[in-house]
């Protein structure tokens, strides 16, 4: 019998084998499924042959060529690191950001800019609630930005706030891991089958650099039996080679070993093959020994509009990103795909591939994978 | 149309059998009458309250059954006569005292009605109650139509003084819920002054010595039963087949015979005055017949003790071919009805029984198969659908693959579509808390699944209080949701402790559910059923809760009582602009899952419409649809 | 017939709520006025909660007959809802039997869910007609609503079995029922309806 492209599918192929990564795109879009906890929740059963749930997931289905074709019309795609108009490093300029923002900034920047200069109107964020857990968030203000700054490094729904903003017209931003972008360009795919068109009132996507996101449920387990109820004013990833997640508590400021807490990365993770979010307007990450630095690789015009809107409200200062910076981070974004092919491999799922490697961009990145393991 | 009271010996009435049985006992001079609501018992404690105030009679709506046999055995006790009426069921309740209360005695006529549910039509069994008389050695009755309705309890209580012991009078539900004439008889003399001759106690005391009282009695009541009008015998001197029947199977054997013509074929003995067994006429009628069929529902009662009995008499009666119930040859379980006797009769008299031409019939239920099913379920903005909402949500939100221990009532229907198929198991009043606190005390034993339960407010007071007390004592964690709607809303919404009413009309103290849930050293916290969000916040975090007792009201009024009163709260409608009908990623949830009467799915149109005529305008669909397309406007500025 | 005529099946039926009892008691009590024997039998099941309803109405001269009328023994099937009619004829229909039909349909859940088909009310006067020997119908449910009062559909569906001469009976017998139990303004309408039913039915 031919599998249905809906609830029960996306049950199947994807929350069933563990390649959920919680990015909350078939949240809240229906009444079917909520986000819980850390959890994705199914309500009710549906029954539709086709649903958005499953079409916009990121797990299920990946057509590349398409995506990018998308995103980016066509242009070529350079394997390392999706396509980029330019690299730049950056920092915010608000005294404000100091200790409250990870590393320099730039999102902040950019989505407060983008507000203030009415490229958007309500920008999608992902906030770090009670206990670490993550929950998509709307703001409308430069205020309500600088609320959500900072990363739990908790997996957490943002793309579940973007489904229920509601009809009001307005403009949005959003801000999103890898596989949150993805579901956004497989919208723009989608089109059709959205009565909305909410996609059309997408403005800017901000993606963000990941390596991998911890699952809310298990870690939080792991953290309070650490910490039990103090509470967190931040959590902070030193970039290598230190391996150590640092918790900053009212009473102290203590490191944690990445390995202790690897066993708490959501399996789906495991197999993503996009590090720097490459179908976003702009992406954002760190520098490797800059602290207090963003990496910004600008995508698109509208990432580049972005990045001038923020500069020329003085938002944001940039500078040239060091050519052996930028050797870094595609030598980091092709390891991430090397991995995540391993894993795919290690699964025996590439001939039922959640992205298509058969693709021309997939063939691609194998042949660029193979390239640096020979 | 009542006649219950009426002073008119010889008029001919149209009563329903449950006034009939009400009148039979307004004409012994009852002074008690006591019942708790179960169908199909609820009309005869209802039609005694209505007649009652001005006659000097107590009518009450007790708590449970046990406590409203109490009430009848009081009035006995002081030399009254008195009344206990419940379904089946509620015969368990009140065992435990009735069969002491056997061994006891009693003074004034005693009669207790109890009604079964063959079929199960109104019920989750079919028991029968005749099993109790002959556990408690008491003497039973069980009228066949509407004028021994009457007759059997008017001359029922007789017989209890006589023998100064409670009797059962036994009703089926074709007979308490069927209408017919009855000729109205004498209405009884002023009863006596009561008074309780402390002489005279009522005590079971030495055991076995009143057990013997007892078996003497029973004896009596049998010798009694030999010269009842009750029991006849009917039909020719020796016929093919005699059958033994008892109830409302009287008519449907009569009614049997009558469609095969075999009138003359078949005797009939008819049992009224059905235990003790009148040996000697029963067995006089044995000695008519080799074959002998039972015909009754719903257990093979007659059957059994009459094999017995035909066992004792062996040698004298030679042998007999006895069919029933028991043998096979009527099915075991279920009702009894004409077409089934004659079914019956058929086969042992070797003709056929074809009631319709086989073409037609079958012409006739091809067309009667496009009649879509009328599935029962929550009416049109009942507070259960709601809250059966939230607490689906809810337990799908905890994860832990919960699940709902069940209760009786209204709320029992959450088995099924209306309550979103959430309530997992249903046995006697008050098993949810019992059921659902030992499952909580389970968790020390490995069960990691939440259980939770729901009652309702008239359940509360019935048989959930000890349920409660032995959570808060033995510990393990109860959530208790108490679908409070103020109304004993599945029996007709008779008044109950926490109304503020007593079956007569008059006021009473209104007991708060949530202080003696506190007395009973509960965490309480009140909802309201039709904030879903805010019902399902409220469960998600009680669910969460560690070891206790916790209690969730679900405070709201049963929507049939209100919308009795007053009119919507809500004009509802659908935005077209807003409801997308099919291009919805919504599947369809208000109608499909939600499933209020009030709303339907207009095909033509593709789209959601609101059911002018059912909907009562409660305004909880507002909160299920994602589109916000379900309108609620205040109603008043509506009109 | 195999069954001799001392006697007559009626069958009342509809769904929870539209007034099934009230009728069959007005009817046999009518039945009881003129010197028959009457017993009815009530299906309510778990009643007002929108399911189907019947009561079987036993009228004789003689006999005192069981609250149950055996298979396809009805005579006449007066329903307050077209399906319901239908379904009463897969049991107790035949070739003989008349019906006097309410044409307005009361839709079941599922039917008002999407997920049942409720056939269109032709298709049912159509299978009704095959299987009976006559069937009459009127819209008794618009009677009601222009009155006010939408139950009184079952009363005009009284009337137009009496003014059609299916029931022994007459308005006489009626009304005289009707003063006995209801109070005089209430009687005026049930009256009216009665009238209007008996005005209003026609051959189908």
């Amino acid at each position: 019998m031919p599998l249905n492209k809906g609830q029960s599918t996306l049950i199947q192929r994807v929350q069933n084998r563990d390649l959920c990564t919680f990015c909350g795109a078939c949240a809240s879009l229906c009444p079917y499924f909520r986000s819980w906890e850390g959890r994705l929740v199914k309500l009710d059963t549906c029954d539709l042959e086709t649903g958005r749930c499953f079409l916009n997931c990121p797990r299920t289905g990946l057509d590349l060529d398409a995506l990018y074709g998308a995103v980016f019309g066509g242009k070529h795609v350079p394997v390392e690191m999706g396509p980029c108009l330019e690299v730049v490093m950056a920092r915010g300029t608000d005294p404000r950001f100091k200790g409250q923002v990870q590393t320099g900034g730039a999102v902040t920047a950019l989505l407060s800019s983008a507000l203030e200069g009415g490229a958007i109107q309500a920008a999608v964020l992902t906030a770090r609630g009670e206990d670490l857990l993550p929950q998509g968030r709307i703001a409308r203000s430069a205020g309500e930005v600088l609320d959500c700054a900072g990363s739990s490094y908790v997996a957490g729904p943002a793309l579940e706030a973007f489904n229920a903003a509601n009809g009001s017209g307005e403009t949005l931003g959003v801000v999103g891991l890898p596989c949150q972008i993805q579901a956004l360009a497989k919208m723009r795919l989608n089109r059709e089958f959205d009565p909305d068109k909410k996609i059309d009132r997408l403005g800017l996507t901000v993606g963000l650099f990941c390596t991998w996101a911890l699952d809310y449920q298990s870690f939080s387990g792991f953290f309070r039996s650490r910490f039990s109820d103090r509470k967190i004013l931040g959590l902070d990833i030193s970039p290598p080679p230190q391996r150590l997640l640092s918790v900053t508590t009212p009473q102290s400021r203590e490191e944690i070993p990445l390995d202790e807490i690897r066993e708490f990365i959501r399996p789906g993770c495991k197999v993503c093959l996009d590090m720097t979010s490459e179908l976003a307007d702009i992406s954002v990450g760190t520098v490797e020994g800059r602290p207090g630095w963003n990496t910004l690789a600008v995508r698109t015009e509208r990432g580049r509009a972005g990045l001038e809107m923020a500069q020329s409200r003085g938002a944001l200062e940039t500078r040239p990103l060091p050519p052996e910076s930028l050797a870094h981070l595609k030598e980091a974004s092709l390891l991430k795909k090397s991995r995540g092919l391993a894993a795919l491999r290690e699964r025996a799922e590439t001939k039922d591939c959640y992205l298509d490697l058969d693709s021309k961009m997939g063939r691609a990145i194998i042949e660029a994978v193979e390239g640096v393991e020979a | 149309m009542t006649a219950i009271n009426q002073d008119a010996p010889g008029r001919t009435a149209l009563l329903m059998g449950n006034e009939a049985i009400a009148r039979g006992a307004v004409e012994a001079g009852v002074s008690v009458c006591a019942g708790y609501p179960g169908n199909p018992s609820s009309e005869i404690i209802a039609t005694l309250a209505q007649a009652g105030p001005d006659l000097g009679r107590h009518v009450e709506w007790s708590v449970n059954e046990k406590v409203a046999l109490e009430t009848a055995m009081a009035a006995s006790f002081t030399g009254l006569r008195g009344l206990a009426v419940m379904k089946q069921n509620g015969l368990n309740v009140a065992a435990d005292a009735l069969m002491t209360l056997a061994m006891t005695g009693c003074r004034g006529g005693l009669v207790v009605v109890v009604c079964d549910d063959p079929g199960a039509i109104s019920s989750n069994n079919e028991e029968d109650t005749r099993a109790f008389a002959k556990i408690g050695d008491l003497p039973l009755l069980e009228p066949a139509h509407i004028q021994e309705a009457k007759d059997i309890t008017r001359w029922a209580f007789e017989l209890s003084e006589k023998l100064a012991l409670p009797v059962l009078v036994r009703s089926t539900t074709r007979v308490s819920h069927a209408r017919g004439a009855v000729v109205l008889g004498e209405l009884a003399q002023e009863p006596p002054q009561p008074w309780f001759d402390a002489s005279a106690p009522f005590i079971s005391v030495p055991p076995t010595a009143a057990h013997q009282a007892l078996k003497d009695k029973l004896k009596r009541a049998g010798e009694i039963f030999e010269q009842s009008p009750f029991n006849y015998y009917q039909g020719p001197k020796n016929p093919e087949l005699l059958v033994v029947t008892s109830g409302v199977d009287l008519l449907y054997t009569q009614e049997a015979a009558l469609l095969l013509q075999a009138e003359e074929r078949i005797g009939i003995c008819k049992l009224g005055a059905t235990w003790p067994l009148p040996e000697k006429f029963v067995l006089d009628c044995l000695r008519r017949s080799d074959r002998i069929l039972f015909v009754e529902e719903v257990d093979a009662f007659l059957e059994d003790n009459v094999m017995a009995l035909a066992a004792r008499h062996g040698a004298a009666l030679g042998p007999k071919e006895f069919l029933g119930r028991g043998s096979g040859a009527l099915p075991r379980v279920g009702e009894t009805n004409p077409d089934l006797a004659a079914t019956a009769l058929a086969k042992i008299l070797g003709t056929e029984y074809s009631p319709r031409d086989p073409e037609y019939a079958a012409q006739a239920r091809e067309a009667a198969a496009l009649a879509p099913e009328r599935q029962i379920g929550f009416c049109a903005g009942c507070p259960h659908r709601a809250s059966y909402w939230s607490i689906k949500n809810a337990l799908a939100l905890d994860g832990r693959k919960g699940f709902v221990v069940g209760d009786i009532g209204c709320y029992s229907m959450g088995f099924g579509p209306s309550g979103f198929f959430q309530l997992k198991t249903l046995h006697a009043m008050g098993s949810g808390p019992g059921v659902a606190g030992a499952m909580g005390r389970l968790a020390a034993l490995g069960l990691d699944q939440p259980a939770l339960t729901v009652i309702g407010d008239s359940t509360f007071f019935h048989a959930a209080l000890p349920a409660l007390a032995n959570a808060s004592y033995n510990g393990g964690k109860l959530l208790t949701l108490i679908l409070d709607n103020s109304a004993t809303a599945m029996t007709g919404f008779q008044p109950h402790p926490g109304t503020g009413l007593t079956a007569m009309g008059k006021d009473a103290q209104v007991l708060d559910i949530e202080a003696v849930c506190r007395a009973l050293g509960a965490h309480v916290e009140v909802a309201d059923p039709f904030d879903l969000e805010d019902s399902c916040q409220a469960l998600t975090r009680l669910l969460k809760r560690e070891n206790g007792l916790h209690v969730l009201i679900m405070r709201r009024e049963c929507a049939l009582k209100r919308s009795k009163r007053e009119g919507p709260s809500y004009k509802m409608s659908i935005d077209p602009e807003r409801c997308l009908g099919q291009e919805c990623g919504c599947n369809r949830l208000c109608t499909r899952i939600f499933k209020c009467p009030g709303l339907s799915w207009d095909k033509d149109a593709g789209r959601a419409r609101i059911e002018e005529t059912i909907c009562i305008g409660c305004g909880v669909c507002t909160q299920i649809c994602p589109g916000s397309a379900i309108i609620a406007e205040p109603a008043k500025e509506a009109a | 017939m195999t069954l001799n005529r001392d006697f007559q099946n009626v069958i009342i039926t509809g769904v929870g709520g539209q007034g099934n009892v009230l009728a069959s008691q007005i009817l046999a009590q009518m039945m009881l006025n003129q010197g028959f024997k009457v017993t009815i039998g009530e299906t309510l099941g778990v009643s007002q909660r929108g399911g189907s309803v019947m009561s079987h109405l036993r009228i004789s001269r003689e006999r005192r007959l069981s609250p149950q009328i055996p298979e396809g023994k009805a005579h006449l099937v007066l329903t307050l809802e077209p399906v319901e009619g239908l379904r009463v004829l897969g049991t107790y229909g035949n070739p003989e039997t008349r019906m006097v039909a309410n044409t307005k349909p009361v839709y079941p859940i599922g039917v008002l869910a999407g997920e049942a088909e409720y056939p269109p009310v032709e298709t049912i006067t159509q299978k009704i007609k095959e299987l009976t020997a006559g069937l009459w119908t009127l819209d008794a449910t618009r009677i009601g609503t222009e009155m006010g009062a939408p139950i009184l559909a079952n009363i005009a569906l009284l009337g137009a079995a009496v003014g059609l001469d299916l029931i022994q009976g007459d308005r006489e017998v009626f009304e005289k029922v009707i003063q006995e139990i209801m109070p005089q303004a209430k009687a005026a309408a049930n009256l009216e309806a009665f009238d209007r039913g008996a005005g209003e039915v026609e051959a189908a």
